[in-house]
């Protein structure tokens, strides 16, 4: 019981597409305390500071599955699709994916960074 | 759908039992969502639009997309280039989600054989686990991504606020610089951001000041919420009752006055490394005084760093103050905004008396309205000077907006409940926009965003201290120009906005530059007694950032000295040191020390907690009949006081019989419950604060008296209620509510049969939140035992005619000097002309809201009583006074919460200055109250019970304030023997009877201003006085000697004998009268004098001499006898005798016979 994901902060996570940061807490695909739930990638994982329950984790992000930049869950900066992509990885690939991928990502127009 | 679902017919997705079933599987106690839990009851909600969302989607959609898919994807593929991402060829929505769910239990009934599902028919089929399993995987995604917009969110909330270009800066002024300056307007993010820069710059134990005890909730929650708890209960606040601070604590958010408090405690402060002090423009008295202390702290720690926070006003003040701080400016975000000079005309300016005339702001509403059209959103912010113009100007909006239904009008001052409070957050409906009318409140210490329009009537009512008539005075002013322009800016925060001012450019440039700090307005006691404590030297000479004038400073002092907390050399006394380190008003602080003394600690408790927060009665629900009828049996005609105890007494038997429902009883009766519930906290830490000190007693804790399942039962409650308490605060960061039309805003809190949420927003809250949470009830639980509350609150329910007569002197001797005389005409004139007198203000009345505004008769002297003619004029035994609390003028100068005391009785008791004639039958008290006995022997008799009463419980005091606690002189070795408890209850004993069954006609008059003047003969040339020799001390320890100043002889500290410019010869044998002692066999002739001596030393036999002689004559024999005994020569034998006084009287005899 202990051991929730409030836990100590492991590092800062910073996306390498949007600049957002945020200390996290653990890094891997069993985060603690999430019983039967297991993450098909290896993520950034901090607990979820909206939610009023201790052990609710939140993911934060990952690496690109193909240039291995940290990239954060927003879907301007990254998607999931068996795999982590970010999206200029994503954009690089495009014809890879599905249509429905396509379309989404045609309504979209690539993020600057903020800072 | 398809044929498999045939053996599960029986399946219906909407059957309780079989989403049980599924419970079974998905959600059981160890799972990461258990049944039951909220996010439990959301996953089914979401479940079903899921359920919907595919069977639109299975009629439309898929057929399409899934002819195009492979056919395209094959086509493209041909143009990538080297690498093959390994992407399934068919879309399936679920390749979009990152976790997965998977146990043995699920993959079991999963990889299942047939036969084995059809034998449990009615049981989830495997099609069934499956779409649960993929329901429960897009409901994880879908909450994952909405926390994860809301961290989006915050943060790109933070990185837009107008300070977060600076945030290095910042920290590296902070760095090299002992003292820095933010300055920066509400809006830039100082507040929020500047802790947070500096905790995530490595730096730590911050405290960060705030004026208002709200901020420092609001701030923490805010800022831990803001850096996303990962400091978790490392952002902490602290406040006069609540503390979240834990050892790990980096960030503390606290008030001004705790601080203070701290330096008290640790000189040097060294739990800090950087202190923080925000709003420092608002000029609060003890920011102020804070600045100065922070000062000369800073010689003492080179590495402590201040940073000072301000809006953009005076900056070179603070910055020139601190030895030319470097200052950094952050530009506020503000919109630019159109000002309008709309003074107001003659015809439609009010006087002083009159309510205000609201057709200059109803005017701006029509204005408004023509001009701009209902879907252009923006709010309007109006500022008045107090509350009452508020309900004037509100009254006549609420008729227009009742009629346009364009407008919602609320009000908005520090006197509303919180809820009310919080309404101005809350969303006006499309079309229409919010009217907030407030008092300065909305100047600085409340943002409402979405302001887009300000009406200025340029008027603020601000307390000030007038020294002369000891009186608080609550007067309009004029603003400043700085105030003017705060004001104005409020409509600049979100967008283009106009201000419209009621007044003339003109007078704008004729107001101030700056809003008169609080220093220089208020009274200074608490920051005397404070400075005092703290050995800061001379008041006077204290390098304040801007002093306030000498005499503000000297009243203070003086008034200390009157309330006994400074000697007549201006130090502290034992109990004025105490009252430093309580942080209440000196009289509140008397109270609790005086209660502590006698067993009246619960019920005192509760009196000076109430007495310290605002009257819980609602002004609104006075005029309601059904409110006063049910408040009747609460009422206590003794005073205000003893009201306030009942209601309190009595809301906490009902909060232990009925819980939540002690919020229904509160409006039945026009109480406004949170009140009762600060109350409550302040309660508790002045108990705590009694206890530190060593003056209540350690009880034992009542926890070993439970056994162990209470214990337990009282484990699980709590942790409920923490969980419940957790859910609300998230809520309240998020939810904000759309407001209703309909709502009649002045409902609120008027209605007593309302059934539940007396105001609008509580029925609104209720349907909302689906609970029917009550936040304070859940705190209140989480912090007192109601068990302990009700047993200390029946201790003070039935408090018998004794207890109550003890606790009045209490309370009388704790407010004293705060004394008013009824008028002697008030008898015959109508309840509401009662008029009353203080010794330095004439013609006061009595607040409206107090019990005897409504009940003066028992104040009168009863007719048969008092006899009308000649010299008994006036004659009764059954004059009062009042005892009052504030003194405070508004349209008339008022006195609230007072109780009624036996006037000659209680001022014997606790008056500092009783002067007497030669034969006592003519007393003046403070040099103001003129008290006339008729009969001699009965003004000797009272006037010398009362010495011997004062000497005792003087004595006894003494002895339990040095009992001391930390903090307290005990720690020295100075702590002597506890009092007794029969010493006390004797004490108590013989006070009540003296207050209650003392007999004796007098009459009660005030001085005039020329009969103050001459009222003594003055010091006199050895005219007939005997050499001081004989004049022998009357109490132990104590020396009499003739009054330099108002001449006759000083009996006592407060009684000075014959110095009245009536007065006869001192010795003069026509003031002896035969007199028998009734303790000893003494009878003879003696003069007032010397019969005060005889029976100041003569006690029953057997009562108290042996005890005391055996105690003095072991100890400390010669000390202590020879304070009773002293030489004394005898003419007749011509001898040097050492004697007590009664024995000289025996001497004496023995040659009269
Ligand atoms: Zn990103
Ligand atoms: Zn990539």
């Amino acid at each position: 019981m202990g051991t929730a994901v409030e836990g100590t902060v492991r590092g800062m996570f910073t996306c390498e597409v949007c600049d957002l940061s945020s200390p996290f807490t653990y890094y891997g695909q069993k985060p603690p305390n999430t019983r039967a739930i297991v993450l098909l990638e290896e993520c950034f994982v901090m607990k979820d500071p909206f939610s009023p329950d201790k052990e609710r984790f939140l993911i934060l992000g990952s690496k690109c599955s193909l240039c291995n930049k940290d990239v954060c869950v927003g879907t301007d900066c990254s998607l999931f699709y068996t795999k982590r992509f970010c999206l200029p990885c994503v954009r690089q690939h495009l014809d890879q994916f599905p249509q429905q991928v396509q379309s989404e990502l045609a309504k979209k127009k690539p993020v600057q960074k903020t800072s | 759908m398809s044929d498999d679902r045939g053996d599960s017919r029986a399946w219906d997705w909407d059957s309780p039992q079989c989403r049980a079933q599924l419970d079974e599987i998905f959600f059981r106690p160890h799972d990461y969502i258990q049944a039951g839990s909220p996010e439990h009851k959301e996953f089914w909600a979401f479940f079903e639009r899921f359920q919907r969302f595919k069977a639109k989607r299975d009629m439309f959609g898929s057929r399409a997309a899934n002819k195009r898919d492979p056919h395209e994807s094959k086509k493209k593929r041909s143009d990538s280039q080297a690498v093959d991402l390994g992407l399934p060829k068919e879309y399936d929505a679920r390749y979009r989600i990152n976790v997965s769910v998977c146990t043995r239990d699920v993959e079991e009934r999963l990889g299942v054989s047939e036969h084995r599902q059809r034998s449990t028919s009615s049981g989830p089929g495997k099609q069934e686990v499956a779409d649960c399993r993929l329901a429960l995987l897009h409901f994880l995604d879908f909450t994952q991504k909405q926390s994860f917009g809301k961290l989006a969110k915050l943060k790109r909330e933070q990185k837009s606020l107008p300070i977060f270009q600076y945030r290095e800066r910042i920290v590296e002024l902070v760095r090299t610089h002992s003292v820095v300056v933010v300055a920066g307007d509400t809006g830039c993010g100082k507040s929020t951001q500047v802790p947070q820069y500096l905790l995530s710059a490595g730096f730590s134990h911050i405290a960060c000041t705030q004026p208002r005890r709200i901020a420092c909730i609001s701030l923490a929650k805010r800022v831990s919420f803001e850096s996303l708890n990962q400091y978790g209960s490392k952002v902490g606040y602290q406040i006069r009752f609540e503390s979240s601070r834990t050892p790990v604590t980096k960030l503390l958010f606290l008030t001004e006055g705790l601080l203070l408090r701290q330096i008290q405690q640790d000189p040097s402060l060294s739990q800090y490394q950087v202190v923080i002090v925000d709003e420092v423009h608002e000029r609060h008295l003890h920011c102020d005084f804070l600045l100065g202390v922070l000062r000369s702290l800073l010689a003492m720690r080179p590495d402590l760093r201040l940073i000072l926070m301000s809006a953009t006003i005076n900056i070179k003040l603070f910055s020139s103050y601190f030895g030319h701080a470097p200052v950094l400016q952050v530009p506020g975000r503000l919109f630019p905004i159109q000002v309008i000079y709309q003074p107001i005309p003659p015809e439609e300016q009010s006087s002083r008396s009159e309510k205000l005339d609201p057709r200059p702001y109803l005017r701006v509403l029509q204005g408004i309205d023509q001009r701009y059209p209902p879907e252009e959103r923006g709010d309007l912010l109006l500022f008045l000077s107090g509350v009452a113009e508020i309900s004037t100007i509100m009254e006549a909006c609420q008729t227009y907006a009742t009629h346009t239904r364009r407008w919602i009008v609320l009000p908005l001052h520090s006197t509303l409940s919180l809820a009310q409070q919080d309404k101005v957050f809350d969303i006006a409906p499309p079309g229409v926009r919010k009217c907030i009318i407030s008092t300065n409140i909305a100047e600085t210490s409340v943002t409402i965003d979405g302001v887009r329009f300000v009406v200025d009537s340029g008027k603020v009512k601000e307390m000030s201290f007038d020294p002369k008539a000891k009186m608080q005075r609550l007067q309009e002013f004029w603003i400043s120009r700085a105030s003017s322009e705060q004001r104005k800016g409020r409509a600049g925060r979100t967008g283009p906005g106009v201000c419209y001012r009621l007044y003339a450019e003109s007078d704008y440039e004729a107001f101030a530059p700056y809003p008169v700090p609080e220093i220089h307005r208020v009274a200074l006691d608490s920051l005397v007694l404070q400075m005092k404590s703290m050995d800061l030297g001379d008041p006077r000479s204290f390098p304040f950032i801007d002093p306030p004038p000498a005499s503000s400073i000297q009243t203070a002092m003086t008034y200390l000295r009157e309330q006994g907390a400074l000697d007549a050399r201006g130090e502290l006394t034992t109990i004025g040191r105490l009252l430093a380190q309580l942080p209440v008003d000196v009289v509140i602080g008397k109270m609790l020390v005086l209660g502590s003394l006698f067993n009246l600690v619960e019920p005192v408790l509760t009196v000076a907690a109430a007495l310290s927060v605002q009257s819980p009665f609602l002004r609104s629900a006075q005029h309601n009949p059904d409110c006063s009828t049910a408040r009747q049996p609460l009422h206590s005609n003794q005073g205000d006081p003893f009201t306030l105890l009942n209601t309190f007494n009595s809301w906490v038997q009902v909060k232990g019989e009925r819980g939540s429902g002690s919020r229904k009883w509160c409006r039945r009766r026009g109480l406004e419950e949170q009140r009762l519930y600060e109350m409550v906290n302040m309660r508790r830490q002045f108990k705590e604060l009694l206890r530190s000190h060593g003056l209540v007693e350690t009880e034992e804790s009542s926890v070993s008296v439970q056994d162990r399942s209470q214990r337990r039962e009282r484990l699980s409650e709590r942790q409920r209620l923490h969980q419940l308490k957790r859910e609300h605060d998230l809520q309240e960061n998020s939810r904000r509510k759309v407001l209703r039309l309909e709502e009649d805003p002045e409902n609120a809190g008027s209605s007593g049969s309302d059934e539940e949420g007396g105001t609008g927003r509580g029925k609104k809250r209720k349907e909302d939140t689906g609970s029917n949470l009550d936040i304070q009830e859940v705190k209140f639980k989480l912090r007192h035992n109601v068990n302990e509350l009700q047993e200390a609150a029946a201790a003070g329910q039935d408090l018998s005619s004794w207890q109550q007569a003890l606790l009045k002197l209490v309370l009388c001797r704790g407010l004293y000097p705060q004394l008013a005389l009824p008028d002697e005409h008030n008898a015959t004139r109508k309840d509401s002309e009662q008029v009353f007198h203080t010794r330095n203000k004439q013609g006061v009345v009595i607040h409206p809201t107090s019990v005897f505004a409504s009940d003066p008769e028992v104040l009168h002297v009863p007719e048969h009583e008092s006899s009308e003619f000649g010299a008994d004029k006036g004659q009764s035994n059954r004059h009062q006074l009042l005892a009052f609390v504030t003194l405070l003028e508004t349209n008339k100068p008022y006195l609230s919460n007072c109780v009624r005391v036996p006037a000659l009785q209680a001022l014997l008791l606790v008056a500092n200055s009783v002067d007497s004639n030669a034969d006592c039958t003519r007393l003046v008290v403070d040099g103001w109250l003129e008290l006339s006995v008729s009969d001699a022997e009965a003004a000797l008799r009272v006037l010398s019970s009362a010495l011997t009463l004062r000497t005792e419980w003087e004595r006894l005091l003494q002895a339990q304030l040095s009992q001391g606690g930390p903090g307290s002189t005990a720690g020295l070795g100075l702590a002597g023997p506890k009092p007794s408890r029969r010493d006390l209850e004797k004490l108590a004993e013989g006070l009540v009877r003296f207050l209650l069954y003392t007999e004796v006609s007098y009459s009660l008059r005030r001085l005039t201003a020329l009969q103050s003047q001459n009222l003594y003969i003055g010091p006199q040339q050895d005219s007939g006085l005997p050499d001081s020799q004989n004049l022998n001390p009357l109490f132990p320890g104590m020396k009499t000697e003739p009054d330099p100043i108002k001449g006759g002889l000083r009996v006592s500290s407060y009684f000075t004998y014959n110095c009245l410019s009536d007065s006869k010869d001192l010795y003069s044998e026509c003031l002896r009268t035969f007199w028998t002692c009734p303790h000893c066999d003494l009878h003879m002739p003696l003069t007032p004098l010397e019969r005060m001596q005889h029976e100041a030393t003569c006690r029953p036999a057997g009562e108290q001499q042996p005890e005391q002689d055996a105690e003095s004559g072991k100890a400390e024999s010669s000390s202590s006898s020879s304070s009773l005994t002293r030489l004394y020569h005898c003419d007749v034998c011509n001898k040097d005798l050492t004697l007590t006084s009664t024995e000289i009287l025996k001497h004496k005899r023995q040659h009269l016979q």
